[in-house]
């Protein structure tokens, strides 16, 4: 296992926001995290990176190398900087030009990191993390602002990277068919875990059922999903 | 050319070398702030060196120093830490003039230590500058890269364990160290413009950190020379004028930039 957290809770504002939450992620693992807005998911990238406060037990492989692509990436004109030199701030030139390469976004190293768009910043910060050869990616909504063409092609990169270097993926993710595709197991978060499994079982549960059963007010509001037991993870 | 303005023109040019990459670093964290409340600090750092019988310089570059470790703290995010560490600052301000006037013996300079004093400094002065000036350039060399990291997204960098607590605190103290020996050229008023004009004029000229720093460390180690023509010319206060002919540059800059687009 790269990683394994147990009975994790994150209070914020007097208000519990994950609820002794289990996770373990082990090398060659795609994870995919789901669930509506608020119920937890970038919090808990977070806690398991250190980036915020948390009780409970996080376990890591010693010398874990953790490739990361957070959510938010707020650009600073006031700083210039190149798309390779940012690259190669933490990974070798080679692995930064074959990274940018497969992401295809090789024609931007030149470019300013502040002048990119937000669909060529995500490959940018994709290829980052993956020139560092990281031994774990977490990814918190990667490629927001990528086009459905450009989306699949990096989501089938991101398996492909998994068989090649054998590296564990975590990933939080509103698109439905990377879940179904490309992901070994599947977590349901709210403020606690729902339901977790195969692709295939995670589409069985009742939860999830109601899901794809309303599939046009999916569309809209894709985890409005009712369950079948209770959560109590309001203002505790 | 006289000895004093010699002494001058080093010392500020030494200073602005070295306070334009740190100030670089101080822009792209949004920290302005920062360097004015530990200047804040430095009137309390001086008042205790008077009293204590040191010299004031190294009560308040002491004092600077412990106060950059205790807004380091700063992280409550209930009040931002920039509203902590200006708390910090004024509560030094307060209790500074408060005992630089329980001190009736001790007439202090209050002028001096608002608008600098760098047409007075001995020798000795001017060899202190020298270190810091030195010490803190050589300090940004060696933190360069985890700064840097930080600084481009602070999130990627403590998550991928490429943060150190080491690189965090050494800014915040080489900050301090810059502040205390800027209150002796520009004083407390307008050091944080020495900090921040030159990286700011730099900007539009640099495609990479570290041109951009380079280009600083010119811009800032001009100033003096041009600050003290123009105090020499004009007949005005010198940290004043060094501080004018700094955003004289930065105007030049923002010019420059326009014609070019």
């Amino acid at each position: 296992m790269l990683i394994i957290v147990t009975d994790l809770s994150v209070r914020a504002g007097g208000r519990t926001i994950l609820d002794r939450v289990g996770l373990a992620i082990g090398a060659g693992e795609i994870v995919t995290l789901i669930g509506p807005n608020g119920s937890g998911k970038t919090s808990l990238l977070k806690a398991m990176l250190g980036l915020m406060p948390a009780k409970g037990r996080i376990e890591r492989k010693p010398g874990l190398r953790v490739g990361y692509v957070p959510q938010n990436f707020p650009r600073d004109r006031s700083l210039p900087i190149t798309v390779g030199r940012f690259l190669r701030l933490h990974a070798k030139q080679d692995d930064a030009r074959a990274a940018l390469e497969r992401t295809g976004v090789a024609a931007l190293e030149p470019r300013q990191l502040s002048a990119l768009s937000g669909g060529e910043l995500a490959r940018v910060l994709l290829a980052r993390a993956v020139a560092t050869r990281p031994e774990l990616l977490v990814l918190d909504e990667p490629l927001a602002g990528v086009d459905v063409a450009g989306e699949a092609a990096l989501y089938h990169l991101i398996a492909e990277l998994r068989d090649e270097t054998g590296c564990g993926v975590l990933l939080v993710s509103h698109d439905l068919h990377v879940v179904m595709a490309q992901a070994d197991r599947v977590v349901c978060l709210n403020g606690h875990v729902c339901c977790e499994g195969r692709a295939e079982q995670v589409l069985k549960d009742p939860a999830f059922e109601e899901l794809f059963g309303t599939r046009t007010a999916a569309e809209l509001a894709l985890y409005a999903h009712r369950h079948d037991h209770s959560h109590h993870t309001g203002s505790a | 050319m006289d000895d004093f303005l010699l002494r001058a023109g080093l010392g500020a040019g030494l200073l602005g070398a070295a306070a334009g990459p740190l100030g670089c670093f101080v822009l792209w964290r949004r920290m302005a702030y920062l360097g004015e409340s530990i200047a804040h600090m430095g009137l309390l750092g001086a008042a205790i060196g008077l009293l204590i019988g040191i010299s004031p310089l190294v009560g308040v570059s002491v004092l600077a120093v412990a106060a950059a470790l205790v807004m380091a703290r700063a992280g409550d995010d209930l009040i931002p830490a920039g509203t902590f560490v200006g708390i910090v600052g004024h509560v030094g301000l307060a209790l500074g003039f408060v005992l630089l006037a329980s001190m009736e013996t001790v007439r202090t300079d209050l002028l001096g230590y608002l608008f600098g004093d760098v047409l007075a400094l001995s020798n000795s002065d001017l060899i202190g500058i020298g270190a810091a000036a030195l010490g803190i350039l050589g300090g940004t060399a060696l933190f360069w890269r985890a700064w840097l990291s930080a600084a481009v997204n602070g999130d990627i960098a403590r998550a991928e364990g490429r943060a150190s607590r080491v690189a965090d605190i050494a800014f915040l103290v080489l900050v301090a160290l810059l502040t205390a020996f800027g209150l002796r050229v520009v004083g407390a008023l307008l050091i944080v413009a020495l900090i921040i004009i030159p990286p700011a004029a730099a900007r539009p000229f640099a495609r990479t950190p570290e041109a951009m720093a380079i280009i600083a460390a010119v811009i800032g180690a001009l100033t003096a020379p041009l600050g003290l023509s123009l105090a020499w010319w004009k007949d005005i206060p010198a940290g004043p004028a060094i501080v004018l002919a700094a955003a004289a540059m930065f105007a030049l800059s923002m010019l420059a930039e326009r014609v070019r687009r």
